[in-house]
């Protein structure tokens, strides 16, 4: 028998069972959206793309949605329009919870009801009814949260693997709350439905219900040791209880975006481990180590280059290294670690203990440990200059901002999206186009005459934009000064979405670019700490971590 | 243009610092434009257009030089209620649009965006939403608002009323098109009218409101009227007035400007010369800020856009003599409420009745209903015999242009459409 999918809390499912359906949440992350983006424009909400591809792949022949959005009903629209589906059938699910809102959803369940039993050929069971109800249990003790825009399964689980607490699933579909309080026995069709529609509008809203007051029992939960805040990209609801969350809870507090692929988990994995180990609670499993000399390692190995620093039992800096990552970050990171011995003139046996960071930190078998670079970041930082609250990082891949406590632990980080926006990679492109080297770009940019704006953040647009102001016989340094101001708007944003305070530090290889300091600079309206170990920061820290071990 | 972006770089940056400052510059500068408006109107424009340009300024000085009269409301909330409670709406949209015109629309998106608001959020919600929290936008009286027809409404609005601490009204419209939901609505906006009576202490006279309704929908066929008389005719055309006609007919629907504008319509039509150039029919909004669409459109004589959906949403086959059963069908009868199939089959019945020879869906960034039905919009426009091109852009927000793109993409379409001389 096929199964019928929802994608919905506010779906009927307990009718459908007694109408003779086999439900299940439609929750898959596809690997791509090769088959959807051929039927429908690419940006609208991951999760309805992801339906779409489902569908297209011939994985589903029933579906019931719910007007639940935009993109939803555009699903809608276009799955009508292929013809391919055996039973497809929308909700109109109101927006309040009124009495007469309750009265026209009695309504569109009996209508529902009338569809579905002529599609089944079946008729209302009102025992298998009453029995479909499975209240869900909350449970009372330390956990984190996901809450936000649905999250995948493969991302929830990769989510609950990183984490040293029970993690539940509040988001969406999974906080659905009926049938608390079952009916009386005794109730008709038309009464059971009356009291139906009540309970599916009386859940735990969600941000699609014009009040939606009642989610806060999700964030203000005395258990709750953490959330995980999840959005889909181009889907706007979450974000904005997200800014309101934000704001107002002392829980730590993860912000993570998806596109509901099973793409840039490396990006994502990091910052669920760096929010999993700003938690302070220990998960840990030691590696046994032999004792080594009294030297400590820390290697960073990066999207571009590989670092390594080896402190001695003092933590002064005996040898730094800093080489191109090249093919795989196993061997790039031995690679930077024999010249590292090599210049501190000693052997692998007398490190004491080594830690890795970095995105390829767990390729490497070397280590003892492995750290994000997020966490081993904040404490070079702190290293460097115990005044720094704020470090700025824009690396090769991505970019970040980390709140410091004063301790040199992290208090809370963001980092950019997928978009290259604002990062390395960023200027390294338009590098390529002005056919300029990144370090020629580094070196303008600071005597420029006509204050450019480039309008376009996005990559592709931001190339055309200064291909035209090439032809427009523009001055390089003032399309170069524009390209700063545009990776410092980008830049500040991160800083104030996690709420920069002084003093700020930069990191990472673009610390060098003078231009672009100085246009950040200028934006925050403060001065950098720009240490000359800037980009030996992560490895710093890693080998501050290795010297607790 | 320089002045507008100097004027636009003030605001901007006042706002960080001294709002009520930058909204004192805001205010200036818009009623200098208004008296532009009033003494030295643009004359390459028909006189009822330069009319509702003057009537469109106005609507947006109401709440800068009244705040505590004015009512915020969503794009598509029937405003006649409001009117009679002596109170002067605007919309997010409108704001927005003509902050962007201003140069002013930058920090504040970027302000809500620092918030922790998506960035796919959409530009005229994000816009108005940064200028509001950022100080520029004074406190107003109140806030009515419907889900209908996009996701950002059911967000924006009730943030802004918690920002300003203002009391709010919802109105949920149902998809379907039944006559029950035309009752749900209906009783809305019965509660609506005492909603408006308690916030404003001001009484409302049923059958002024009567009349009122009336008058709405006497403006609304006479603009259906002059639609259907410019199919043959030449009118010049920019690439605001649609979006105004879209804008006024809500805002102002049911007030005597409002038609006295279709009267001049229907005047200017029947002095007009005959048809020359392509006609263009528009889905959604127009980004009017564009040079590559200005270099296209924006008052040619071998081209027009003789049409924006956004200006002839209502079903006016439709009608009650009972003023709450008639706003309520404007909502549940809407174009835009529904499957994507009524909004293009009114786009197709619209567009055939100005004549047009092709039509431009819209795909404005963060509306997701309107990239969402793009590829079926294609299809079925083609499938009645109407070339369309699906022009992907934004029309508020200048950093999702991609101007190269939009100029080879329009300028591709109306060679394919012909026979004129196009550059």
């Amino acid at each position: 028998m096929n199964k019928t999918y929802y994608v919905c809390k506010y779906t009927p499912v307990e009718l459908l069972t007694a109408l003779g359906g086999k439900c299940e949440i439609l929750n898959e992350m596809p690997e791509g959206f090769e088959r959807a983006e051929q039927i429908t424009h690419p940006n609208i909400c991951g999760f309805g793309k992801a339906v779409l591809e489902e569908v297209l792949a011939g994985n589903i022949k029933e579906l019931v949605l719910v007007n639940c959005c935009d993109t939803i009903r555009s699903v809608y629209d276009i799955l009508e329009d292929s013809g391919q589906m055996d039973f497809l059938y929308m909700i109109d699910m109101l927006h309040c919870d009124i009495e007469c809102s309750r009265e026209r959803t009695a309504m569109q369940l009996k209508a529902l009801t009338s569809a579905y039993a002529s599609y089944k050929g079946t008729t209302f069971d009102k025992a298998a009814f009453l029995k479909a109800f499975q209240p869900k249990e909350r449970t009372q003790e330390p956990h984190l949260a996901v809450l936000g825009a649905r999250m995948g399964q493969e991302l929830f689980e990769m989510t609950s693997n990183s984490m040293p607490l029970p993690v539940v699933n509040e988001t969406c579909v999974y906080n659905r709350s009926v049938g608390e309080n079952l009916p009386s026995e005794d109730m008709d069709f038309d009464a059971l439905m009356e009291w139906y529609a009540g309970e599916l509008l009386h859940q735990i809203p969600c941000m699609r219900m014009m009040d939606h007051a009642g989610r806060k029992q999700l964030y203000q939960d005395p258990s709750l040791k953490g959330i995980i805040y999840h959005t889909v990209k181009f889907c706007d609801f979450y974000s904005f209880e997200y800014a309101d969350i934000k704001s107002h809870t002392d829980v730590p507090l993860l912000k993570i975006e998806s596109d509901f692929t099973l793409q840039s988990s490396g990006q994502l994995s990091t910052r669920l481990e760096a929010f999993a180990e700003s938690l302070g609670i220990q998960k840990e499993t030691k590696k046994e180590r032999t004792m080594g000399k009294g030297y400590y390692a820390g290697i960073d190995s990066g999207s571009t280059s590989t670092d390594v620093v080896i402190l001695n039992k003092d933590r002064k800096i005996i040898s730094s290294v800093i080489m191109p990552t090249g093919a795989g970050a196993a061997n790039g990171a031995e690679r930077a670690l024999e010249e590292a011995l090599e210049q501190a003139d000693i052997a692998r046996e007398d490190l004491a203990a080594v830690v890795t960071t970095g995105y390829g930190r767990t390729a490497i078998s070397d280590g003892d440990k492995s750290i994000t670079e997020i966490t081993c970041h904040a404490r070079g930082a702190h290293f460097l200059d115990p005044k720094v609250r704020t470090v700025v990082d824009i690396g090769g891949q991505d970019s970040k901002v980390i709140r410091l406590n004063e301790d040199g632990s992290v208090k809370n980080f963001v980092m950019n999206d997928k978009c290259a926006a604002g990062t390395g990679r960023f200027l390294e492109m338009m590098a390529k186009t002005m056919e300029m080297s990144l370090d020629e770009l580094s070196q303008v940019g600071l005597s420029y005459q006509e204050d450019i704006t480039i309008s376009s953040m996005c990559t592709v647009f931001a190339e055309s934009e200064v291909v035209s102001l090439i032809a427009q016989n523009k001055r390089t340094d003032d399309i170069v000064h524009g390209l700063n101001k545009a990776v410092a708007a980008k830049t500040a944003s991160l800083v104030k979405r996690v709420g920069g305070e002084e003093a700020y530090m930069m990191t990472g290889g673009v610390a060098q670019n003078k231009g672009l300091v100085k246009t950040l600079e200028e934006r925050l309206g403060t001065s950098m700490v720009i240490s000359e170990k800037s980009q030996l920061c992560g490895a710093l820290g890693a080998a501050l971590f290795a010297t607790d071990i | 243009m320089e002045i507008i972006k100097t004027f636009g770089n003030y605001v901007e940056k006042w706002c960080e610092n001294t709002p009520d400052r930058a909204r004192w510059l805001l205010t200036k500068g818009w009623e200098a434009q208004d008296m532009k408006f009033r003494l030295a109107p643009s004359k390459k424009i028909n006189p009822s257009d330069q009319y509702l340009a003057r009537m469109m300024m106005n609507v947006m000085l109401q709440p800068l030089k009244h705040p505590d009269q004015s009512v915020l409301v969503s794009v598509f909330t029937p405003c006649e209620l409001m009117q009679e409670a002596g109170l002067y709406p605007y919309n997010v949209e409108s704001f927005s649009c003509y902050l962007t015109a201003s140069s002013a629309e930058r920090a504040f998106l970027q302000s809500a965006e620092d918030s922790g608001l998506s960035e796919t959020l959409c530009s005229y919600h994000k816009t108005f939403i940064g200028a509001a929290e950022k100080g520029l936008l004074p406190k107003p009286k109140c806030i009515v608002y419907t889900n209908l027809a996009c996701d950002a409404n059911l967000l924006t609005f009730q943030r802004l009323a918690e920002f300003f601490h203002v009391p709010v009204f919802s109105i949920d419209v149902p998809s379907g098109q039944t006559s029950e939901n035309v009752a749900y609505v209906a009783a809305q906006l019965r509660a609506l009218r005492g909603f408006l009576e308690q916030t404003t202490g001001h009484q409302i006279d049923e059958d002024k409101l009567v009349q009122r309704v009336k008058r709405g929908y006497k403006t609304l066929q006479q603009f259906d009227a002059f639609q259907s008389a410019r199919a043959d005719r030449f009118i010049p055309s920019d690439l605001v007035s649609p979006l105004y006609s879209g804008m006024t007919n809500n805002i102002l629907l049911g007030t005597e400007e409002e038609a006295l504008y279709t009267e001049k319509l229907l005047q200017d039509v029947k002095k007009a010369p005959p048809k020359k150039g392509k006609h263009i029919y528009w889905m959604h909004t127009i980004p009017f800020w564009s040079d590559a669409v200005k270099d296209a459109l924006l008052l040619n004589d071998d081209v027009q856009i003789v049409g924006c959906e956004l200006s002839q949403a209502t079903d006016i086959s439709r009608h009650s003599e009972d003023p709450y059963e008639e706003m309520a069908m404007r909502l549940i009868y809407h174009a835009l409420n529904g499957p994507i199939s009524r909004r293009i089959n009114a786009g197709i019945r619209h567009a055939k009745q100005a004549g047009a020879d092709g039509v431009v869906w819209f795909n404005h960034w963060g509306c997701k209903h309107t990239l969402g039905g793009s590829r079926i919009a294609k299809k079925r426009f083609e499938e009645a015999g109407l070339p369309t091109l699906i022009l992907d852009g934004d029309g508020c927000d200048r950093s999702h242009g991609g101007e190269g793109q939009t100029s080879t993409r329009l300028g591709a379409f109306l060679e394919m459409l012909g026979d004129f001389a196009h550059e």
